[in-house]
């Protein structure tokens, strides 16, 4: 599941496979703005089912932290 | 391409990012300022210069959420009130149709609340399209339809940053605007080009006796059927259709005219080649006799190696792949369409096209209206006009060639046989123009007199015991829209005077039956005109009839004829 996450996130930010780890923080990568960030959640849910609360979507700073939110370990 | 601009009153930013990798698009600042972006003059928008401007609206958002009838109306005038406001001639405008979405929708008791509110939308784009040429209607609410409506709206993205679409609905709407940019700057084929075997139909025509065609309303024969429906939709909205196909023409034709399933008949085919030559050479033939260049043509069979020889001897036609099975035909046509067929615009022939469809429903319903024939005659204004033949060679060789009801004789004349005829002076040439309250229908009936009774070939020989040196109507066509209004009866009396007025006394006329032109059988017998006795020996049972021109009987009609003479004094020919 993480890998699909990845995949995923990366394909929303048209950047190269890789660049998403467990730890990248999304205030380091120059595409994830803020518009990015609300795609990447809406896929989230519409393709793997992913649904994380509004409000902490909204406050998401990292990787490791929005598959925490998601229930992914 | 030109530059586009996307404008919504949600946000539209990612769509706009999308569509900025294909076309060079405005960046907007902020939305749902979508006409404050258009109305001040300061804006970014008028130094960017956009040639085709799109608007994405949602019709809830518009709304204010208040469903109130009346509000909405209000607010949907003063929106579009404001759009027209800014238009300018030189650039195109889409405006989306509404889907309207809300989650009060859900508990509104009102079921027809949704599609009034929608319709009251569709009413003032509607409005705005016939008055305004460039603007036109961007499908949204088809393209929500199709996704379904769970599929398109996205409520989480909604609340983090006003976008409302899912995904998969904002790269759908980023192809949509796509195909209308492109549709906007390519011009469009104008002739469709099918084969017959395994492409209008499953199986091979004239093997009936063992494995008759597939086409019918069941299983692979529904393929079909639905696959000639699109096409008729197509052919409706101005697509000419062409057959060209290597078959045994009899057989073919007999399934073309008389097979209970085909939603195409040959009547709806501009040009047919049924033979054993190469489909390129019959191709090019076509593109020669409709004045058309080969980049208007589009050719589909499901023959790959058929397919591959015309691509490479004639590249300009296009030549789209034909899908693996049935179930795919009709969908692929509708992408054929898109691909190549589809108008941005409907343009003035289309509309003539349109308006002739309407007209002939007006005077069907006139028709219904008075009940009796003769008052219907009279009711339409019927104004035949005879025309000057030499300015309408071409009209006339498709009218006397392409006619096969109202047809007394068959006979097929060459353009340079016509040209022949027009200039000389052993025959006359008859050709009319008619209209009626309801509209102009061209020029539609001819007639060709040998003056001095002679006629081509073998019907000579069946035409013996005439009188001297009297002439004969040795064809006799008219298009089968005017049919059934009693015009010929009016055509054929202008004949007979002008043929008087010269000094003739006796007037012959043939009817030599085919297989399509029962409809005229009588024509002449109705006229008042006598059949030959003895009637003259021949194999195809034609029948030569005689009438005195001093003895024309009165033939119930109602129509104004205009003679040459005056038609030429009056400029309407």
């Amino acid at each position: 599941m993480k890998e699909k996450v990845f995949a995923l996130i990366e394909e929303a930010l048209h950047v190269p496979e890789g660049t998403i780890q467990e730890d990248t923080m999304i205030a380091d990568v120059e595409q994830w703005d803020s518009l990015a960030h609300v795609m990447i959640i809406g896929e989230l849910e519409e393709k793997l089912g992913i649904s994380i609360p509004l409000e902490e979507a909204i406050e998401l700073t990292g990787v490791g932290e929005l598959l925490e939110k998601a229930g992914i370990r | 391409m030109p530059r586009i601009a996307l404008l919504s009153n949600i946000n539209m930013d990612v769509v706009i990012r999308l569509l900025g990798k294909e076309v060079d698009i405005y960046r907007t600042e902020g939305y749902g300022n979508e006409l404050g972006t258009l109305m001040n003059p300061a804006s970014s928008y008028h130094t960017y210069g956009a040639g085709m401007v799109f608007f994405v609206m949602d019709l809830m958002e518009l709304l204010e959420h208040d469903l109130d009838p009346t509000a909405a109306e209000g607010r949907i005038r003063q929106w579009f009130r404001n759009l027209q406001g800014t238009l300018k001639q030189e650039v195109v405008y889409y405006v989306s149709d509404s889907y309207l979405w809300g989650m009060e929708l859900e508990t509104t008791a009102d079921m027809g609340r949704k599609l009034h509110l929608e319709g009251l939308w569709q009413q003032y784009l509607e409005k705005l399209c016939q008055v305004r040429q460039n603007v036109r209607i961007l499908p949204f609410h088809r393209l929500i339809e199709t996704l379904g409506s769970e599929k398109s709206f996205s409520m989480k993205m909604w609340y983090m940053g006003k976008i409302l679409l899912s995904g998969e609905a904002q790269k759908r709407l980023c192809t949509l605007i796509l195909d209308k940019v492109r549709v906007e700057t390519r011009i469009p084929r104008k002739v469709l080009l099918l084969d017959l075997d395994n492409t209008l139909w499953g199986g091979l025509a004239g093997e009936s006796d063992h494995t008759p065609i597939e086409l019918s309303e069941s299983h692979t024969g529904l393929a079909y059927k639905n696959l000639q429906r699109v096409i008729l939709q197509m052919q409706r909205q101005g697509v000419l259709l062409g057959i060209v196909s290597k078959n045994n023409r009899e057989d073919a034709m007999e399934i073309l005219d008389a097979h209970p399933h085909m939603v195409l008949r040959s009547a709806d085919f501009a040009v047919i080649r049924i033979n054993w030559r190469p489909k390129y050479e019959n191709i090019q033939d076509i593109a020669g006799e409709l004045n058309l260049g080969l980049d208007s043509f589009v050719f589909w069979d499901d023959n790959p190696a058929e397919r591959e020889l015309v691509g490479t001897m004639l590249p300009e036609v296009a030549v789209p792949d034909f899908p693996a099975s049935p179930e795919e035909l009709a969908p692929a046509m509708g992408s054929i369409y898109r691909e190549y067929f589809e108008k941005a615009y409907v343009t003035d022939e289309d509309r003539t096209k349109t308006a002739q469809y309407t007209a002939n429903a007006a005077r069907k319903q006139l028709e219904q209206e008075t009940g009796d024939f003769q008052t219907y005659l009279e009711q339409l204004q019927i104004v035949i006009t005879r025309v000057d033949p030499a300015k309408h060679m071409e009209r006339l060789a498709q009218l006397v060639n392409k006619t096969n009801q109202f047809n007394l004789t068959t006979i097929r004349y060459t353009q340079g046989e016509l040209a022949r005829i027009v200039e000389g002076q052993e025959k006359l040439v008859y050709l009319y123009r008619v209209t009626d309250k309801f509209g102009d229908n061209g020029v539609v009936a001819a007639a060709v007199v040998d003056v001095e009774g002679r006629l081509p070939g073998d019907i000579m020989l069946k035409v013996e015991n005439r009188e001297a040196g009297q002439p004969v109507v040795e064809e006799f066509v008219m298009s089968c829209r005017v049919m059934g209004k009693n015009i010929e009866y009016a055509i054929l009396e202008d004949v007979e005077s002008d043929l008087k007025a010269r000094g003739y006394t006796h007037l012959a006329g043939v009817y030599l039956p085919t297989a399509k032109n029962q409809p005229v059988e009588k024509l002449y017998d109705q006229m008042g005109y006598r059949k030959q006795e003895p009637l003259p020996d021949g194999g195809t049972g034609g029948t030569v009839y005689y009438l005195e021109l001093a003895e024309v009987p009165k033939r119930p009609y109602a129509a104004k004829v205009i003679s040459a003479v005056e038609a030429d004094k009056e400029g309407l020919t």
